[in-house]
């Protein structure tokens, strides 16, 4: 019982961590059809900029967590403006936006190699290892810290579209790029912040995993492969839905663990996007989110 | 128009000549340089075939290396167990990777970026897998195989014919109804099944037929090296080797990808010579730059010049004229 009730918190916390990555990918492509392949690369990069922060400048990572929103999200708006928007029209949803953003995660896998070396890190805060207790077992602070946080940021979504000018704008965008132009919504500036927020996003999650889990500069490739089940899974119409099938990864993959050997971990979201592929190909709730 | 057939004559002279030289290499060259030029036949084939998949269908693949893998295990396990002559082993081996090819089936009725995220996943996933299962794979410490009767000069001619075949298979392929319809698929799934393409079929097919090659210049490489191990025939950079080779030469050129191959195995030599911890990073800066400013690669860059030098030609005979 205790173990099934450490399974399903373990769950609800990956859940949520999944959740914070999918939402930077599902709304960079919900809004300029573009997946961004470089995203496991900007998870990568959180995780590095709060070691940093932690590491180098003491700084806690709960407290650098604006920090790295903050850079990431330049680092998105910089990407978007330098890179991707030179695409030539048209080609943004095929392969050469994937090649140039698959371009874009190798340069950023080189420079963290470069700069941190090839060796692992992971976040050592001073209450890492302290823990509360919770109807007969233990939970621990920084856990609860990563759900807590991974909570806060559906919400603050949810309120970015439904209340915020930028947030309309974007909805409008992600509908009829065209129509926005013709009533005065500069879709280029839309488009560059969506790239910011959604690469600040996964900066969060990157910052988040680092506190849990070691990481080096090929750090990102199965969160890209996990955020892109999930978005496949929840589709682009909710915020909610997006939590529930990150949630529901989440679920899959804690539990394989009683089955299955740890190694093939990975491989879960893979076979659960065949699944899911087969099964329902327009996502839990019936909306095709890629063509 | 006018210098049309001097410049098939030219072709055809160059190519003769070039199939002379790589013929005769064996004679002339030291060992370091026929390494390098069998190591490039090979992977001119795998660049071709990825080409089939990433160049004509549109569908780009970043797990190639998954059939690559798949293909030089089963090879050197079948020479190994049964002592079965090699050019069959390949064979083998190139089926199974076709076979394998077909396991994403389910990820491929979906096209565009389902397709490459899957592959990534795949590529992922049987790279782990082969590490663990060592019974089959020998884990990390990998396998040896037994030399093949003829050596590795025997083994350059190999490499030779099939990287010719493939070219002509390559070929064949782009001036085939089977080649229009891909590139049908490429540019409008949906227009090119109204028009009755069943692109679902026909991307199978040539996937299965890419991984095949794949599978075959994995049995091949592992022959040649008689030495494979999970880590370098499944890993990430392998996978990205074929995607920049194909990018390099030109995403959907019909030839363009052996040129790619050429220059990547060139240049990854002399970078991995001299900086190691550069090379990613700097395959990527070059994918970047390619995508943005010559989407052909060298095959672009090269009409690009021939239009230029035609240009250049004309004005002059205009002005001979006047």
């Amino acid at each position: 019982m205790a173990q099934l009730l450490d399974l399903a918190v373990s769950a609800l916390l990956l859940g949520g961590l999944y959740a914070t990555m999918a939402y930077g990918l599902g709304l960079i492509y919900g809004v300029l059809r573009v997946v961004n392949l470089a995203h496991g690369g900007v998870i990568m990069t959180g995780a590095y900029l709060g070691w940093v922060l932690h590491e180098r400048l003491g700084i806690d990572p709960y407290l650098g967590l604006p920090i790295v929103a903050v850079v990431c999200f330049a680092l998105g708006v910089v990407l978007y403006r330098g890179v991707c928007a030179r695409l030539p029209r048209g080609a943004a949803g095929g392969a050469p936006s994937l090649l140039l953003l698959f371009g874009v995660w190798l340069v950023l896998r080189n420079i963290a190699y470069l700069v941190f070396t090839g060796n692992d890190r992971v976040i050592r805060t001073s209450y890492s290892t302290e823990s509360l207790p919770f109807l007969g077992t233990f939970l621990s602070i920084n856990r609860l810290a990563v759900l807590g946080i991974s909570l806060l940021v559906p919400i603050a979504l949810h309120l970015l579209f439904s209340r915020s000018l930028l947030g309309k704008a974007m909805r409008a965008v992600a509908q009829d790029a065209d129509s926005c132009t013709l009533v005065g919504v500069d879709v280029e500036r839309i488009y560059s912040l969506t790239f910011g927020i959604g690469t600040a996003l996964g900066g969060i999650a990157g910052l988040l995993s680092a506190t849990l889990f070691a990481f080096g500069p090929a750090f990102g490739a199965g969160e890209l492969l996990k955020s892109f089940v999930v978005v496949v899974l929840g589709g682009l119409g909710s915020v909610g839905g997006t939590f529930v099938a990150a949630l529901i990864l989440a679920l899959v993959e804690v539990f394989s663990i009683l089955l299955l050997p740890a190694y093939l971990t990975p491989a879960v979201g893979f076979v659960l996007l065949v699944v899911v592929l087969v099964l329902r190909p327009g996502g839990l709730w019936g909306q095709r989110v890629l063509g | 128009m006018r210098s049309r057939p001097f410049e098939a004559w030219a072709l055809l002279a160059a190519g003769v000549l070039g199939l002379a030289v790589l013929l005769l290499a064996p004679n002339v060259l030291d060992r370091y340089i026929l390494n390098l030029l069998t190591l490039t036949l090979l992977m001119m084939s795998n660049a071709l075939a990825w080409n089939w998949m990433g160049g004509f269908a549109g569908q780009v693949s970043f797990g190639h290396a998954a059939m690559f893998g798949v293909g030089g295990f089963v090879a050197a396990r079948l020479s190994l167990l049964t002592g079965l002559p090699a050019p069959i082993t390949w064979l083998v081996g190139g089926l199974a990777g076709g076979a394998f090819a077909l396991i994403a089936h389910p990820t491929l009725r979906l096209r565009g970026p389902y397709f490459s995220i899957a592959t990534i996943g795949i590529g992922e996933a049987s790279r782990l897998v082969f590490t663990y299962w060592e019974a089959f794979s020998g884990g990390a410490s990998g396998v040896s195989l037994p030399l093949v009767a003829g050596g590795k000069e025997a083994l350059y001619y190999w490499a030779l014919g099939f990287a010719l075949l493939v070219g002509a298979a390559s070929v064949r392929i782009r001036r085939s109804m089977f080649g229009l319809q891909l590139l049908a698929i490429r540019d409008d799934v949906e227009a090119a099944a109204d028009a009755g393409v069943n692109a679902t079929l026909l991307q199978d097919a040539m996937l299965c037929c890419s991984g095949a090659v794949v599978g075959i210049t994995g049995g091949l490489y592992a022959s040649y090296f008689s030495f494979i191990e999970p880590n370098d025939m499944f890993g990430f950079d392998r996978s990205i080797s074929f995607v920049l080779m194909g990018v390099i030469g030109g995403l959907g050129s019909v030839l363009g990808p052996a040129l790619g191959a050429l220059i990547f195995v060139l240049s990854s030599q002399l970078l991995l010579a001299s900086y190691p911890e550069l090379y990613l990073g700097l395959y990527g800066v070059l994918l970047i730059l390619i995508i943005l400013f010559e989407p052909l690669g060298l095959t672009g860059l090269g009409r690009r010049l021939l239009r230029t030098l035609r240009r250049a030609q004309a004005a002059r005979a205009r002005g001979a004229r006047t």
